[in-house]
């Protein structure tokens, strides 16, 4: 079984058991308050995801592994190659 | 990563789990909470639970759209 035939009968899974608890298809009668907690499950799985996204985001930013020297030693080397190109005669 | 890239990141972190954790509680928390509880005086209706979420996508999808048409200004 491929891993999109997987992903798809786990999706399709879940969305039947999502449908039969919020549009009560089985007639099975939850308590309201579970029903209410139901319905909006596919919209709060999004916006977490879309949480966990942004949080992941935000924590590479801060933690992100600068290379200060390096940075400095590549600047330097631009300059010298600027110098030594434009005592050749290249015009910049 | 230094100074302003720290900080911007763990704001972004900080807002992201606000808004994780204020959601959460406005969508399953409070349907088991009394409806005479004082929490609900700090959530609003249950609808908004939906459209908000529903608004912020449409935005989201206006400033990609925007991001991806802009056009550098000429130069004569």
């Amino acid at each position: 079984m491929t891993k999109l035939l997987e992903w798809l009968c786990g999706v399709s899974t879940l969305g039947a058991v999502w449908a039969l608890v919020t549009f009560d298809l089985l007639d099975l009668s939850l308590p309201q308050t579970y029903r209410e907690v139901a319905w909006p499950m596919p919209l709060y799985l999004l916006v977490s995801f879309g949480c966990y996204s942004l949080a992941t985001v935000g924590f590479r930013v801060a933690t992100f592994n600068d290379c200060e020297e390096a940075a400095k030693e590549l600047q330097e080397q631009i300059k010298e190659a600027k110098e030594d190109l434009r005592k050749k005669g290249l015009k910049m | 990563a230094t100074g302003v890239d720290q900080a911007v990141g763990m704001s972004i972190v900080v807002f992201s789990l606000l808004l994780f954790t204020y959601y959460s509680v406005w969508v399953i928390v409070l349907p088991f909470v009394d409806s005479d509880h004082i929490l609900h005086k700090y959530f609003l209706p249950r609808e908004y639970s939906v459209i908000l979420p529903g608004i912020a996508a449409v935005i989201l999808l206006l400033c990609i759209f925007m991001w991806k048409n802009r056009k550098p200004k000429k130069v004569d």
